[in-house]
């Protein structure tokens, strides 16, 4: 008897899963993010970022006075896992996506450009960033191209030129990053290619996985090829753990890092090995002095008081900055009398000109034609266990013309 | 006998009678309904997300059929068939965006069709490699050189080599319209749907038939006891790796049958948890049995994905239960397992059967 009440219940509770449908909010938007697969070392703090950005914004008033409904789903970095979820967005009636990873996300574009669903990504793919093949994708950073080209000609410009070998000999540049992740190879042709325009040699690639405790081959073959400076595109953990090996193993070369690569967690995870390593910060650190603040460090406190704000990372701001572009474009195109997918495209994101979020970013600026939303690539260097602003290269303003007509969409 | 009903008992007089694929009537009434519900009602009732839930079983199925025909008929124990998956999908997404194509056959829509027959044999011959070192271990050490595919495959030869072909890193996206059929471009939840059923029907099919001919029962007889079957003259190395090309065939055609419902593929598309996944679903279905394969998909994808709707009006009260949906989903996997091997160890597909023999036999069901 029992067991068939158990039955009965489990039957109803399946079936009103299928027949739930999402409550009476004014508007839905849906939510992929990591805390459970490869990229969770950041990732974490990026979704609680986003839950607290829409309280922000619901406490502020809101799309013009609506209120946003978040659909936050875990998908832990699998690619089928994100695909049902996007479907499941659409099946609530989400009127547009905040994303997370390189493969879902580059995976997803043809399907979000057919159902003309806007995709805010934590991916900054520079494949992303072409309307004419991804028209629906969007992003709040420097595309990962541009930081690599940024990174390697900061490098270049500020500590190359004063090397005593500079004139004499070639730079020789390598790559570690885990060479099956899109997200982590997705920057490397355009690095690669910035490399050769300042005439650096490049060494062979070193496969370092996402996962990595131990690089120690990778750094004995970056030792032989005599490396001046190694580029590092995977996420803090690995390249923490890559960090450690180099130091250990005295490799002797500089290190620059891409955005997910640089964080607080770098520099309490790697110690001393991290001092001396360039990154890409777009935007300001936890807690740094920065427009909007203040409010991230009250509602970090206030919606997730189980996590110390001193454990909390540069991707809280980053998953504001995602949240906060999406509230004002939609904002816009809700004033136009157009709150659908293609209007929160067309009114509210193409419509971004030196647009200001705060948190330390850089001005956005959305065109029809082009999607990448700055040049500036910002880069910091651990000197005494902080970051330090080290530089700030402007890729637009530095190669215009290759901006212009060569790069978009690499 | 009765041409409706079968008696109570087993009065087949011949192996014709025995293996019949429609026995009754009865039989072919049922299985026209299901045809009607597969081809007609469930289409008609499903929305996008609900399309995209079927074709998520569809594709588990099809991997699955594999790792049970592997596992559950020959003994061969995987743990690698992610693999031969992503040699199908490889195969196929290389073949329509590389091979010069007459355009004719572009312009039939043949070319995807061939692509995926051509991912089978690849993936099948791909899978024989990793099957040969079956003729000398077994078991676990089986299981380890089985992993071994995955790691040589995907994240070697894959990523280091194939996914360089056409210099498009490691993604590879398929323009808009290159997965068609004749004139039907695959290019809605629906089309695929459609696509997903006959490709999971011919397969049933194929491996049911397998399974009853001279090979399923050489198949059978070498899990059951090799050393038995290789008295009775079977060729055991011989059959294993068949075993292991019909695996990979089955594999190679769920590959390029994923490529149609993304229209892009990386890597990561396949990782090692897919093996492992695959594994826990014809754990659950019941070790030996297409239905096993089917009820497993059905109970992995349906009942996780109705538990999550399940808890999402509550989830205004807990806002954390979504975005921590996905451990108590890993749990549940884990719990699943468990709870299947201790109380229902024969899966889904032993309670199925019991269930129809209680009806088979009413009233005398005892």
């Amino acid at each position: 008897m029992k067991s068939k009440l158990l039955v009965i219940l489990s039957v109803m509770f399946i079936l009103a899963g299928f027949c739930s449908l999402a409550g009476a909010a004014d508007i839905k938007l849906g939510s992929l993010n990591d805390m459970t697969g490869a990229t969770s070392d950041v990732g974490k703090d990026y979704a609680l970022g986003i839950g607290e950005a829409i309280h922000y914004i619901n406490d502020t008033g809101g799309i013009n006075g609506k209120q946003i409904k978040l659909y936050q789903f875990d998908y832990g970095y699998r690619i089928p896992e994100a695909l049902t979820k996007y479907n499941l967005f659409k099946r609530l009636k989400c009127i547009a996506v905040l994303g997370w990873g390189t493969g879902d996300t580059e995976a997803l574009a043809p399907t979000v450009a057919r159902d003309k669903m806007p995709y805010v990504s934590a991916s900054y793919s520079g494949h992303l960033g072409n309307p004419g093949k991804t028209p629906y994708n969007l992003f709040f950073a420097p595309d990962y191209s541009t930081q690599a080209r940024g990174l390697i000609q900061a490098w270049y410009d500020n500590v190359w030129k004063k090397n005593k070998d500079f004139g004499k000999r070639n730079p020789r540049l390598a790559f570690a990053y885990h060479i099956a992740v899109p997200f982590a190879n997705a920057s490397v042709p355009a690095g690669k290619d910035q490399a050769k325009i300042l005439g650096f040699d490049v060494g062979p690639d070193q496969n370092v996985t996402l996962f990595a405790i131990d690089t120690k081959s990778q750094i004995l073959a970056l030792k032989d090829f005599k490396a001046d400076v190694v580029y590092h595109s995977n996420t803090v953990m690995s390249v923490a753990a890559t960090l450690r090996d180099a130091y250990a193993l005295q490799l002797g070369a500089d290190h620059l890092i891409q955005n997910w690569g640089t964080d607080e967690n770098l520099i309490k995870i790697a110690g001393p090995a991290a001092e001396g390593a360039y990154g890409c910060a777009p935007w300001a650190f936890f807690g740094q002095d920065a427009k909007l603040m203040d409010k991230v460090v009250e509602y970090a406190k206030k919606y997730n008081p189980g996590v110390p704000l001193e454990d909390r990372t540069i991707h809280t701001q980053q998953a504001y900055a995602s949240a906060l572009g999406m509230a004002e474009a939609m904002r816009r195109a809700d004033k136009a009398g157009a709150l659908t997918g293609e209007g929160i495209l067309r009114k509210g994101f193409e419509t971004m000109s030196n647009y200001e979020i705060g948190l330390g970013m850089s001005p956005v600026t959305y065109t029809a034609k082009d999607h990448r939303p700055m040049s500036l690539v910002p880069v910091y260097q651990v000197v005494g266990g902080k970051f330090i602003a080290f530089a700030e290269v402007d890729m637009k303003k530095m190669y215009p013309d290759e901006w212009a007509n060569k790069w978009i969409g690499w | 006998m009765s041409t409706t009903w079968l008696p109570c008992g087993d009065y087949h007089q011949n192996y014709t009678q025995d293996h019949a694929w429609f026995q009754t009537k009865f039989i072919k009434s049922k299985m026209l309904a299901l045809m009607i519900i597969l081809f007609v009602v469930l289409p008609l009732i499903s929305d996008s997300y609900l399309l995209s839930v079927w074709n998520m079983v569809g594709f588990t199925i099809l991997g699955a059929l594999g790792v049970q025909l592997l596992i559950g008929f020959c003994g061969q124990l995987t743990l690698g068939h992610a693999a031969f998956i992503a040699v199908g999908a490889y195969t196929s997404t290389l073949l329509i965006l590389e091979f010069p194509w007459p355009q004719f056959l572009i312009d039939w829509g043949i070319a995807y069709p061939i692509s995926i027959i051509a991912a089978a044999i690849v993936a099948g011959i791909w899978s024989v490699l990793f099957g040969l070192p079956s003729a000398r271990v077994k078991g676990f050490y089986l299981i380890l050189t089985t992993m071994a595919a995955q790691f040589i495959t995907v994240d070697f030869v894959l990523t280091q080599y194939v996914s360089q072909i056409g210099g498009r890193g490691q993604a590879f996206s398929l323009p808009p319209g290159t997965i068609k059929y004749g004139p039907w471009v695959i290019d809605t939840e629906l089309k695929t749907y459609f696509m997903m059923i006959v490709l999971v029907l011919l397969c049933t099919i194929l491996m049911a038939n397998l399974l009853r001919s001279r090979v399923g029962r050489a198949w059978v007889a070498i899990r059951d006891n090799d050393i038995s079957a290789e008295v009775m003259g079977i060729n055991v190395v011989k059959y294993k790796l068949l075993a292991f090309f019909a695996a990979g065939f089955l594999g190679g055609i769920a590959g390029s049958y994923w490529i149609s419902t993304l229209a892009a593929i990386s890597p990561e598309h396949f990782p090692w948890f897919l093996s492992l996944w695959l594994v826990g679903v014809i754990l659950i279905g019941g070790v030996g049995s297409i239905h096993g394969a089917i009820f497993g998909s059905i109970f992995m994808v349906v009942v996780m994905e109705a538990l999550q709707l399940a808890i999402m009006p509550l989830a205004d009260t807990f806002p954390k239960l979504l975005i921590d949906f996905l451990f108590i989903k890993e749990a549940a996997f884990g719990l699943a397992i468990c709870v299947f091997l201790i109380y229902e160890p024969n899966g889904l597909a032993y309670r199925w059967w019991q269930i129809k023999n209680y009806f088979n036999l009413w009233p005398f069901s005892y």
